[in-house]
């Protein structure tokens, strides 16, 4: 068995914990005390006081915080939807032979690579652009009026922008799981006379039914994260119709400057991530457990 | 005629893929086309091309934007090379090394991943002031390493899984000692993983945005910083935009496009058999 016992080997890991602890660890910890003082950066008059929960409090009674909450839960709920479904479709798609299956795998998957300033500058100027693009050119094709995106339809904008960017890591995942499935099951099923439905529903998906758990585990994790889009695109509004948690600890902490609310926010968006995650990441434990066993 | 009927419904599923591919990838493309459109013609959309012309990219190229390439291609690079050479030997360790705690070390630095960025802005801003760190490429790099060492060892488990032990064990009794075996037998063998997760981490840190617009403003600011705000004030003139925007996707699309199948193997290996 080739092992490492030397303590010396423990070493190496010391400047990875060191740094990871001191750069993600260690700040959470100060969020979570910041979020006990009352600190509005602009209004030094004030000072900073401790005032115990009462950050909490100021967040949990304004409409917003839960308008807010609502946003990004149903970001992140029709996104998921959406780029599992389009992932499995694309998926089965990309998993056939043909000529130039490789040009139409990198057009699929190229939105992916795309910094989130750019795809919400490309989207927000020359797609969705009411006045110029396409948006306009369609509605006049209609003869209807153009949809207002950055408007009344901001939310779905988000949503759209995030399907567009992250289907593509699902089609990936997905393609991966497709091809692990091998071709004798494949054949086996049509000999039984399976129609292509059928074979897909009850012999392919749940074969790569680990596949699309892992892509909607990270694909959450990724979402939730989401603040580039917003930024470039929507900038959370109008109002906060569009902003979602991190959007929202943004505006409070660079915009209003209120370090104790925003502090306060962000931890309870920590709080709400992790009880997200939590029962997916039981299972993800498990998982990974096995396979290494 | 079953065959022929059968070759048709293959002609239309090619035909339906290569749809979709050029409906998902449409507004890259329409950017790229635009970039060759003279400034004038980008306004009301078409596509056509009646007067191609390279004038838009020969603009922005005497813009700013090379001093925030610059910044992103050092930011980036040193943030590979720290994550690398830290998240290697790391995840070598916990993958051969006999630590009792392996397992909860691992899971350590993958649940640092989960936590959203702005749980740790405001301190880091903070100290960032207080440091003198704040739009300074280094303290940029100190940020992502933060961030990216934790998916190094994620990703790269997964191909230090796929090592054969006989290899290592014949290593050992060669007598080789471990650190040698490390970069003789491991770094070799891994040397395709080791490689695409660079590209990755290069990608990532290269288009971030949070960190970068809250903590850098003109001296350190990489390009997604430029971006935004070029679209502010130059957001109408949509052929410079147009190139502009290529220039700066093209460095993670090369790179995106040799590191995918490495991207998947990282993230799902352990997760998924097969």
């Amino acid at each position: 068995m080739h092992e490492l016992n030397r303590p010396r080997s423990r070493l190496l890991t010391l400047p990875a914990i060191v740094i990871v602890a001191v750069i993600t660890q260690a700040p959470i910890l100060v969020t979570i005390g910041l979020s006990l003082v009352q600190w509005i950066v602009v209004r030094p008059d004030l000072g900073v006081t401790f005032v115990g929960l009462n950050n909490y409090f100021d967040i949990l009674i304004t409409r917003d915080f839960y308008s807010v909450v609502l946003n990004t839960a149903l970001i992140t709920l029709a996104s998921l939807a959406a780029c599992t479904v389009l992932g499995i479709l694309f998926g089965l798609m990309l998993n056939q032979d043909f000529r130039g299956v490789s040009i139409v795998r990198t057009l699929v998957i190229s939105p992916f690579f795309v910094m989130d300033a750019v795809a919400g500058i490309i989207w927000r100027t020359m797609m969705l652009n009411s006045s110029f693009g396409f948006n306009e050119s369609f509605a006049s094709l209609l003869g209807i009026k153009p949809v207002d995106f950055f408007g009344v339809y901001s939310l779905l904008t988000i949503i759209i922008l995030i399907v567009w960017q992250w289907t593509p890591f699902f089609v990936l995942i997905m393609l991966a799981g497709f091809r692990s499935i091998s071709v004798e099951i494949a054949d086996s099923a049509r000999v039984d006379g399976a129609g292509w439905w059928r074979e897909l529903l009850s012999i392919r998906l749940p074969i790569i039914m680990n596949h699309i758990e892992v892509a909607i585990l990270l694909g959450m994790i990724f979402v939730l994260k989401v603040f580039g889009l917003i930024y470039v695109t929507t900038r959370g509004g109008p109002g906060y119709s569009s902003a979602n948690l991190p959007f929202y600890v943004f505006r409070l902490a660079f915009l209003g400057w209120n370090v104790g609310h925003a502090a306060a926010l962000a931890v309870v968006t920590v709080g709400i991530t992790l009880v997200a995650i939590f029962f997916l990441f039981r299972w993800f434990r498990r998982r990974f457990a096995e396979a290494s066993s | 005629m079953i065959s022929r009927a059968r070759r048709g419904r293959r002609m239309l599923r090619i035909a339906a893929a290569w749809c979709v591919a050029v409906i998902w990838a449409f507004p890259l493309l329409y950017m790229l086309l635009t970039s060759f459109k003279a400034e004038a013609d980008a306004v009301p959309p078409t596509l056509w091309l009646a007067h191609p012309t390279l004038q838009n990219y020969g603009v922005v190229l005497q813009q700013q934007i090379l001093r925030y390439l610059e910044d992103s291609g050092i930011i980036s690079l040193a943030t590979v090379a720290i994550c690398i050479f830290v998240g290697v030997p790391t995840s070598y360790v916990i993958v051969f090394g006999r630590l009792k705690r392996a397992d909860n070390l691992f899971f350590w630095f993958l649940s640092t991943t989960l936590l959203p960025p702005v749980a740790m802005i405001i301190p880091v801003f903070l100290l960032f002031r207080v440091l003198g760190l704040l739009d300074t490429l280094g303290g940029m790099i100190l940020i992502f390493s933060g961030v990216n060492i934790p998916i190094v060892i994620w990703m790269i488990r997964a191909f230090l899984l796929d090592v054969p032990r006989e290899i290592l064990e014949s290593a050992d009794l060669d007598g080789a000692s471990r650190l040698r075996s490390f970069f003789s037998t491991i770094v070799p063998l891994c040397r395709q993983g080791i490689v695409s997760i660079g590209l990755l981490v290069f990608i990532f840190v290269w288009n971030e945005f949070f960190f970068s617009i809250n903590l850098t403003y003109v001296n350190a600011a990489p390009v997604p910083v430029y971006m935004a705000s070029f679209m502010t004030q130059e957001g109408l003139f949509w052929a410079k935009l147009s190139a502009i925007s290529t220039l700066v996707i093209l460095p993670p699309s090369i790179l995106g496009w040799f590191a995918q199948r490495s991207l998947v193997k990282g993230l799902t290996a352990g997760s998924v058999k097969g």
